[in-house]
This record gives structure tokens, sequence and C-alpha cells, in this order.
């Protein structure tokens, strides 16, 4: 398989999200496609399933200057600064859904491998490093494509997450916050300080691997770039559809 | 509990390693509206849309039964006929 990627920089919760809808839906035009970006200003995307309102402490969220989206992914609600996130579109693999979140997740394990990390996959959409998490991932099936993306955490604050996210019981609030430290680590946690632009090389070198795919590099059509526009207007900058649930 | 004009509302949430929330109105112990929202994952998404105007209108004990119909071709995790059904019964007990 040949595979494009995009070397992005760190953009609006809603472009990062409409240029993720757009790569899946011109798959047939662009072929499979692997991009890396950040996020400017730090957002909170919650899943497809998600209410903004029980998850996200919005008020909060406008103080920080922090972006909040809905994503077309389900799962649960991440915040997004300290990390790499990928995104990648290929037709969809034979087998089950759920089975096929590990097909891209070995990239990731790959990647990590190649940083001195040994990293393992759990339940359907984790990887974790001695059983603290350090990527979550979520895929759809859309437009004959499949989309996954997932985060890499380069760094972590559980503190400043939980300045913002909800938690289902108020009175249970420390605890989970603790529970939670426990449960995460991230690259610099590991003792592996790598710097935005070179962890992007990194992680293409482990999915290529871990697809057997080629790499090659080039921009995206115009009219790529105009949809993600489009959706990053009406669909992902909107009211109706972050608040939809 | 319930309102003199057959109206109430309740919440839950169940854990099922992901978390499952269920926001309900019913009236004359039918469920009337209801939201699920939760940290699952669900395969085609669309399907709890169509889960959830399925439920409207129906009594809390078919929820079991219609929870199965509905995903019976879909792919999830952390969701199910059976959590579905629990987290109704839990939202009628929290209902005021």
């Amino acid at each position: 398989m040949k595979l494009r990627v995009i070397f992005d920089t760190k953009h609006r919760a809603a472009w990062n999200m409409g240029l993720d809808e757009s790569l899946l839906m011109h798959l047939d035009k662009i072929g499979p496609t692997l991009r890396f970006y950040g996020w400017e200003p730090p957002a909170v995307s919650i899943g497809y399933f998600q209410s903004m309102e029980e998850e996200v402490d919005i008020h909060k969220a406008h103080e920080m200057g922090v972006d909040l989206v809905r994503r077309i992914t389900g799962g649960g609600a991440v915040y997004h600064k300290y990390e790499l996130t990928y995104s990648i579109v290929i037709p969809p693999p034979p087998g089950k859904i759920l089975s096929s979140y590990r097909f891209v997740e070995r990239g990731i394990v790959e990647a990590l491998k190649s940083l001195g990390i040994e990293a393992e996959m759990s339940g359907i959409n984790d990887i974790v490093v001695s059983g603290r998490k350090i990527s979550g991932n979520a895929q759809t099936r859309k437009y004959g494509g499949m989309l996954q993306h997932g985060t890499i955490l380069m760094d972590v604050d559980v503190d400043e997450m939980f300045s913002l996210l909800k938690v289902p019981q108020e009175k249970m609030r420390d605890k989970i916050v603790k529970s939670v430290k426990e449960r995460v680590t991230s690259l610099h946690h590991l003792g592996v300080d790598v710097e935005f632009d070179e962890l992007q090389k990194i992680m293409a070198e482990g999915f290529g691997k871990a697809l057997d795919a080629e790499l090659y590099e080039d921009e995206l059509p115009k009219e790529v770039l105009s949809k993600a526009k489009e959706l990053e207007v009406e669909k992902y900058g909107s009211r109706e559809w972050n608040f939809k649930r | 509990m319930e309102a003199e004009n057959g109206i109430s509302r309740g919440k839950a949430i169940v854990k099922s390693g992901k978390l499952i929330r269920v926001d309900a109105i019913f009236r004359d112990g039918k469920i009337e509206k209801i939201k699920i929202t939760g940290d699952f994952f669900l395969h085609p998404e669309d399907k709890i849309e169509e889960l959830e105007n399925s439920l409207e209108g129906r009594e809390i004990t078919q929820v079991k039964n219609i929870a199965q119909e509905v995903l019976k071709d879909a792919e999830y995790v952390g969701i199910s006929a059976e959590t579905i059904a629990d987290a109704v019964r839990e939202a009628w007990k929290n209902r005021r």
C-alpha cells in the first residue's frame, strides 16, 4: 500500500475535525492517507455519543480559551494539549470493525518501540505502557472508507485536564483524579522528550512499518481543503453539532 | 414520586467498562423521550438515534428486546441491550 503522509501543524479543533472528515470523504481521490497534527488553542473533544454539557465545564473552557468539539467517532472526552494526534483514512480492512482498531494501533506500538518504549494494545482502543495509558484511539466507517484517529501523549497534566472535565460523581472527584493519575503516562514521564515535528517523523515510520506501507508526501487537492473549511464552519464549529447530545 | 399529570424524569449512570448515561422522560409508565450518552463505541454510530427513537412510546419491560433488535447487526463495546435495559430501569427508579 502507498500511504500519503501529511506532516501538519497545530490548528483549531473545528478545522482538525473538518479535515479528518474531508480526508475520509475523499479517500477514493487521495488514496490511503496518514495525517499528524496538534491543537492550538488546546481543545477538549468529546465522543460522538457524549453530551458536551455532561462532560465539560463549558464556562471554564471559555475562560481558559479552550476549543470544544464533538467528534465523528465514539469514545470518551480528551483534553488535547501536550500530545501528537494522528488520523488515517484507508479502505476498511476485512473482518470485524472492532478488531480493525488494532490493525492501525500496531503503528503506534511500532513507533514507541523505536523510541525504546515497550507498549501494548489494551481493550479495543487503548495503548498502554506497563499498564498505563499513553494513547487512545477511535474509529468510524463512512463514505465507503475507514477513519481512525488517536493521540500519543507527549506529556500530561491530569489536574489541568480535570479542571475542564466533569466527573460522574462530584463527591468522588478526588478519588477519580487520583486514579487517573495512576493509570496514565506520557513520553515525558517515560523519560523521552522529543519535539513535536520529530515525533511526527518517528510515528510515520512506525505506521509505515506496521502497515507495510510505502510513505510519500504530497499536497492535498484544493477540494479536500475547501470541503474541510466547509465542515469546519458549518459542522464542527456549530452549536448544533457540538451540543447535539 | 410521580407528578399528577403522569410525567416524570429519571436519570441513571451505569458502568459497563465504559459509562452509559440515560436521561428519560416517562409518561404514564412509558418512555416519552430518552437520551443515551456515554463514552462507549457503537458501529454504525447512528444506531444510537435509531435506538432512542425506537424506545419512545414503549414500556420499560420492552427495552431489552427492542435494543436487541436494533443492535443485532451492530458492533459495540461498553454498551449492550442488557446494560441499556438496566440503565432505563435505574432511571425509572430514580424518577421524580
